[in-house]
């Protein structure tokens, strides 16, 4: 009798853990869980995903639109910029078939050897996506040049966003956008990084970063 | 070049990011309607006569059976 007690009461508290953990699915917002799930957008899950992935490979930055946009820039956009530090091909393929496992898909190409011969080892891009839909896009390249290896050795996270990934640096992203892109659409999204940012604005850094700009990309 | 009422909207926004903890749910429903919005058309482009060469077209697509669902 004693032991038929003893079991009712061990059932009877394994039943009312697993109703718990139903409750806690259906109702997440009475655990704190909810902001952080509704918080994150299509845009914000697809980055992180598909830089988790990277992150196992190699170091990586996000760069330009994507940092605005997760920053509060309220503008659409189709992809999402990564640079990723230079690859030899046999890490590529690694990598790349790491994507292909986590659901991912390069819009180029299924073989990877093609993708590193024709695209990236030629300083071209390549966009991936989730398999079946085509947007939104990451467009992929591997560091090209000194600023690009600059931008990845000065990458940060930035708390703002949310997000778990690596960006390059505010003021970077400003002196890109006014110096080198221009575009209203860029210069829309500097402002806005200027004002959000306003504390982590360095006008010494941003002119050292245009007279690099300037050296080696115009 | 678009007019400076766009631009002061941008500033505008940008100190409402900056002051507003809750701007990330006003913003996450905005991309997310963007994208919404997207991913009916392209599926109700792909239903049309032409409308997958039209994506294919749209989007670069090389890769075609990488969207066999889609596409296929």
């Amino acid at each position: 009798m004693v032991f038929k007690d003893f079991a009712f009461k061990i059932g009877y508290c394994f039943y009312g853990i697993v109703i718990g953990k139903f409750y806690k699915q259906l109702h997440p917002d009475q655990f704190g869980m909810k902001r952080a799930i509704a918080d994150r957008s299509i845009l914000d899950k697809f980055c992180t995903d598909f830089c988790s992935v990277v992150d196992r490979h190699a170091k990586y930055i996000i760069v330009s639109g994507f940092l605005a946009i997760a920053s509060g820039r309220t503008r659409g956009t189709e992809d999402i910029d990564i640079i990723v530090e230079k690859l030899n091909k046999q890490k590529f393929i690694g990598m790349h078939n790491d994507l292909v496992k986590r659901g991912f898909i390069c819009m180029q190409s299924d073989n990877p050897e093609e993708i590193y011969d024709n695209y990236l080892s030629q300083k071209a891009s390549v966009r991936y996506t989730y398999k079946n839909e085509p947007i939104p896009e990451m467009e992929l390249k591997l560091a090209k040049d000194e600023l690009d290896l600059y931008q990845i050795k000065t990458r940060v996270k930035i708390p703002l966003t949310g997000l778990e990934v690596w960006f390059s640096s505010i003021n970077m992203n400003v002196a890109f956008k006014e110096e080198y892109l221009k575009s209203d659409k860029d210069m829309e999204d500097a402002r806005h990084l200027r004002i959000v940012y306003a504390e982590q604005i360095s006008e010494d850094k941003i002119k050292s970063i245009k007279q690099m700009i300037k050296k080696l990309r115009l | 070049m678009r007019d400076k009422t766009h631009m002061e909207q941008v500033e505008r926004w940008a100190l409402y990011v900056k002051s507003h903890p809750d701007w990330k749910k006003k913003h996450t429903r905005f991309i997310d309607s963007l994208y919404e919005k997207a991913g009916s058309f392209i599926h109700a482009l792909a239903k049309q006569k032409n409308g997958k060469d039209k994506i294919i077209k749209l989007y670069g697509i090389k890769n075609v059976k990488g969207y066999k669902k889609l596409l296929g």
